[in-house]
Formats: structure tokens, C-alpha cells, sequence
């Protein structure tokens, strides 16, 4: 029975704002997956199709740039997050905020 | 005038000819046409020769770059295009690049592999992992580290957890020495060959618990006198207290007495005790007779100019980077081959290592495998013989300023006097502050003199007689023909 009590809140009010972040959410990893498998494969796989599976070559090279891209994107990630941290501090400062 | 102006135009056609009438006619401004070729002044001379020299020493240069490369990539590139299965692990080799000493870029080493070595990896398809050092010795404790972890695993005291176990590219331990050992190791130069094999060594002769070095250095750093109250200023400070009263807070500060010093020591205690509690029943902790096989060797000569007097050196490198690049892919085609041989160092090498600790460059003798690239040795920085005087300054000099500043901590926190107001803004670091700064400079002190200990040109390269069967060196599979077959079957 609990599942129908613990099921009344949320039914009473979505909350728009998480639903909002979800989306973004999701579809910021949608997006840097969807360039991250272009970039490597634009750079690892030969447009010469000769066969239907991955040569060695290439899935090490997808394997290092997958990784690389990943690291980068986390590296970014942790700078804009400190800049961001830093610049909201400015603006409730009063500053003026670029990001 | 006028008649010596009527009398030259009949003359000069009869001197013209043919070609030049025709192209007179052309359109061509006849300054043009009379142009005598001659040699430019001398100054252009100078100028066109120098640069002309210079553009081409530079291009020929680079254009047998990229021939060797490219040979040594065309004769990998058979290797890399067969298919793989997407649950194969392909090769794995790792890089160690340790810091040239007086090299403030600390990734000299990762980045000749980068650029010389790496095109015939990544053209053969074998994957690597670049480990650099910010500091010397931080290969050598990375390494003494990892040997430590396997050699664990190896005698089962530890497991892999069990959420590692359920992913579907789990190996077992036994798998991933395997692949380590089809693998390799790639040693980029002198000072990193010595950290390696100090690591080594250490790992394969040190205990099995993890030794927390903070702790360690803690616990050397408990009984020293720098954190003392000296007994004047604690007068000074308390001349109106009571007698009776002031005495608690004139004994010094040590960690087991200070409340203050507890927070930082807490954390750590809890961390050491608990794995020695659990594994300690079953330990077999002193260091095996008989090493298992290593991963082959990889050793790349390098050697990285620093400094106004070897100026010249880079400039004749600049033009000459095709030995590079042919030294470098030769490397990575001996490690792409996988043909290797045992490590070659004479039998009574122990008593040359030992004798080479006494007396700088006494052991003219032949060392094998462990005088590798012992040439670049020269040319590290002369300044760099006082690198441990020059940290002891650096040190001394740090415990001169630190009373003040101690002084100032323990005002404010008793509250003798009020802070300034510049103080209210910039707080002075604490005493707590203070003695895990000291504890933080005094640890990178002592590891990167150690580190230089290891490195230095007047120590040996450590040797461990257990690892004469068990370390093999990538050779050259052409000489290797010639030589008595020993290659290990590598290429999965």
C-alpha cells in the first residue's frame, strides 16, 4: 500500500523545474555522444569499406579517442563549473556575469 | 645636340636584333629588354646563401623525416589491419617518462616518445599508456607501487571487488599479468631507466602493506623542535597569567598532547591500521627468492639539452631530427616485432654497484644492459651536483621564517591582541595550517632528493640478482637472426 501513498504527491504536482533539468540533461549527453561518434569516426575508420568489421587500427584508435574525448569533456566540465561557481559569486556581488 | 640625336637612330637597329626588334614592338618596356644578367651585390649574396642554405638543411631534413617514418610505418601497417574482435584487448605497452633533472618541463621524456616513437605504435595498433613523473622519483614509487599491488593480487591477498567481476570485459588477475607480459614497458632515457629499475627493485624487496608516506614522515618529524613554544615569547605572552596555569600551555606542541593537531592525524590512523587487522593472518610478507617474469624492456636512448652551453647541440638537433626519428622508430619497430632477449649484465655486477657508491666513475667496467644511454649522464646540469645543499638552503631558510609566523598563529588563537585589520581580510594560516604546510614541504623535500639519489650520475643503476631471469630486453628483429633465436610468441 505504500506505493500508492508514496505515488499521491507527485500525481498532485509535477514538478516542472527537475522535469526541465531531465531534458536538458538528456539531451546534453545526446549531443556529446552524438559528437564524440563523429569526431572519432571521421578520424579513426578509413572511408575505404573493405570489410564489415573493425580493423585493429581502428578500434585502438577509437578506443584512445573515446577516452581522450571523455577526459577532455571532464576536464571542461570541472573548468566551466568552477568559473560558474566563481561568477555567480560576482554577480550576487553585484558583478556583471558572462557565462 | 640636335645632330648627335638624328645621327644615333639609323645606328642602333643595325646593332639590334632580330628578336629584340620583334619584341620591341611587344609592348615590353625596352629597360626590360636591355637587361643585362649579372650577380647581385654582395650583401644579397650573403643574404640569399644564408637563407637559401639554412630553408634547405631544414627541408631535406624533414623530408627524410617523413621517408623513415613512413618506412618503418609500411613495414607495421600489415599488423593493424587485421579484424579485430570487439572483445579482444589489443596490446597494451606502457610508457614511463621520467623528469630530465634541471628540466623544469618535466614531460620532455612523454613528449620524444609522442613524437618519435609513438607513429609506429599507433600504425601497428598497440595501445599505450603514458606514465610521466612531475618529480624525480615519481616513477620509481609509481613503479615500487604497482609491483606492490601485483604482487598481491599474485599471492591472493587481494580480490577484486566484486562490482569489477560482473562487467563484461572483467579479466582475472592471472589474464592481466598475461596481457601485461604480451605487453611491454617503454623506458624513455637514462634517468628514467634507473628510476624504473630503483622501483623495481624496491617493489620486489620492500613489505606488502601499503606504507603511507605522510605518516611515515609524521611520525620521523614528531620529535623535532621547530613547533616548540620558545620560552621567552610564552613569557612574554603570560608574564600576568598564574604560574600553575601557564603550565599546560608551555609544553610543546606535540601531536599525541595538541588537540590541535588531532584533526589531522585522525583521518590517517584509521586508514593504515585496518588493512594490516585484515590481512595480517596470512602474510607471507618477506620478499619472494624467485621474481615471475616482467614485462620486456623497451629502452630509448634520449637525451634532452638544457642549458646556454648546449645551444649548439640544439641547433645541430633541429636540423638533424631524422637520427631521431630513425632511432625512434627503430624503438618502436624492436617493440612492435616483439623479439626480446634476457637482460644482459655480467655476473659479479653486484660488487660494481656497490664499489660505484663509494667512488664516482670508478667502474670502468662494462655493465651490459644497465649502462644504457650512460652517455647522456654528461649532459645533465653541473648545477645539479648541488641540488641537495640547494634544497637544505631552501629548507633552512623556510624554519627561519617559520617562528614568526608561528608567533602570529598562536597570538590570534589565544587572543593576546586583536588581528589588524588587514588580518580581518587575509587570516594568517593557523598553527594547523602551519604544520601540515611544514609536513607538505618537508615530504617534497626529502622525496625529490631522494628521487635525485636514485638519478644522480655517481649512483648505479639498481640491480637485483632475482631479476636476471625474469627481465628481457625488445631487440632488433633483423640482428636478432643472426643471434640465437629467443623470441617470445607476443603478437597475440
Amino acid at each position: 500500500m505504500s506505493f500508492l501513498r508514496g505515488g499521491a504527491p507527485p500525481s498532485s504536482g509535477v514538478n516542472v523545474d527537475k522535469i526541465d533539468m531531465a531534458i536538458t540533461e538528456l539531451d546534453t549527453v545526446t549531443d556529446f555522444f552524438n559528437k564524440m561518434v563523429s569526431s572519432c569516426y571521421s578520424k579513426c575508420i578509413s572511408t575505404r569499406f573493405a570489410e564489415p568489421d573493425l580493423n585493429k587500427g581502428e578500434s585502438v584508435c577509437i578506443d584512445r579517442c573515446v577516452g581522450k574525448y571523455n577526459e577532455v569533456q571532464k576536464k571542461v566540465g570541472e573548468k566551466l563549473q568552477s568559473r560558474g561557481a566563481a561568477n555567480a559569486a560576482a554577480g550576487a556581488a553585484g558583478g556583471f556575469s558572462p557565462l | 645636340m640636335a645632330d648627335a640625336n638624328i645621327a644615333k637612330p639609323p645606328s642602333l637597329p643595325a646593332r639590334q636584333s632580330g628578336v629584340r626588334t620583334v619584341l620591341s614592338y611587344t609592348g615590353i618596356p625596352p629597360s626590360w629588354l636591355d637587361k643585362r644578367p649579372k650577380l647581385p651585390s654582395r650583401n644579397w649574396l650573403i643574404f640569399l646563401s644564408v637563407t637559401s642554405s639554412v630553408v634547405g638543411l631544414y627541408v631535406y631534413d624533414r623530408q627524410e623525416c617523413k621517408k623513415i617514418r613512413q618506412a618503418y610505418v609500411d613495414k607495421v601497417k600489415h599488423l593493424a589491419e587485421v579484424t579485430a574482435d570487439p572483445f579482444d584487448f589489443p596490446r597494451t605497452v606502457t610508457v614511463y617518462g621520467a623528469k630530465w633533472p634541471a628540466d623544469e618541463e618535466y614531460l620532455q621524456g612523454i613528449k620524444y616518445f609522442r613524437k618519435y616513437v609513438k607513429p609506429i605504435l599507433v600504425a601497428a595498433a598497440v595501445d599505450f599508456e603514458m606514465i610521466s613523473g612531475k618529480r624525480h622519483g615519481d616513477i620509481a614509487a609509481r613503479v615500487a607501487e604497482d609491483t606492490r599491488l601485483r604482487r598481491r593480487l599474485d599471492l591472493g591477498l587481494d580480490v577484486d571487488p566484486e562490482a569489477r567481476k560482473m562487467l563484461p570485459t572483467y579479466r582475472s588477475a592471472a589474464a592481466r599479468v598475461k596481457h601485461a607480459l604480451g605487453g611491454g614497458v617503454v623506458v624513455i632515457g637514462r634517468p628514467t631507466f634507473k628510476e624504473y629499475m630503483a622501483g623495481v627493485c624496491a617493489g620486489w624487496t620492500a613489505g606488502l602493506e601499503p606504507v603511507d608516506a605522510d605518516e611515515a614522515l609524521s611520525r620521523v618529524l614528531e620529535h623535532d623542535t621547530h613547533f616548540d613554544e620558545p620560552p621567552d615569547l610564552a613569557d612574554m605572552a603570560h608574564a600576568d597569567a598564574d604560574a600553575p596555569a601557564d603550565l599546560p600551555r608551555q609544553a610543546p606542541l606535540s601531536p599525541q598532547t595538541s588537540p590541535v593537531f588531532s584533526p589531522l592525524q585522525m583521518p590517517s590512523k584509521p586508514a593504515s591500521s585496518r588493512p594490516r587487522t585484515s590481512t595480517a593472518p596470512s602474510v607471507p610478507s618477506g620478499p619472494p627468492s624467485v621474481i615471475p617474469p616482467l614485462p620486456p624492456l623497451l629502452l630509448v636512448p634520449f637525451t634532452n639539452y638544457i642549458g646556454i652551453t648546449q645551444i649548439p647541440l640544439m641547433i645541430w638537433g633541429f636540423f638533424n631530427q631524422r637520427h631521431k626519428v630513425r632511432s625512434g622508430a627503430e624503438a618502436g619497430y624492436c617493440l612492435v616485432m616483439g623479439n626480446t632477449r634476457p637482460v644482459n649484465v655480467p655476473e659479479d655486477t653486484v660488487d660494481f654497484v656497490a664499489s660505484a657508491e663509494m667512488s664516482e666513475r670508478a667502474p670502468l667496467v662494462d655493465l651490459g644492459d644497465l649502462d644504457f644511454d650512460k652517455e647522456a649522464e654528461d649532459f645533465y646540469k653541473s648545477s645539479m651536483e648541488k641540488f641537495p645543499e640547494d634544497t637544505d638552503k631552501i629548507r633552512q631558510k623556510y624554519y627561519e621564517a617559520l617562528p614568526k609566523k608561528l608567533a602570529i598563529a598562536r597570538e590570534l588563537a589565544r587572543g593576546t591582541r586583536e588581528p589588524t585589520k588587514e588580518e580581518y581580510e587575509n587570516p594568517p594560516p593557523t598553527e594547523v595550517e602551519l604544520r601540515a604546510e611544514r609536513l607538505k614541504k618537508e615530504r617534497r623535500w626529502r622525496d625529490d632528493v631522494h628521487g635525485w639519489d636514485i638519478i644522480k650520475p655517481s649512483a648505479a643503476v639498481q640491480w637485483d640478482e632475482r631479476l636476471r631471469g625474469s627481465l628481457t630486453v625488445f631487440v632488433d628483429p633483423e640482428q636478432d637472426q643472426s643471434d640465437e633465436p629467443s623470441s617470445a610468441p607476443i603478437i597475440p
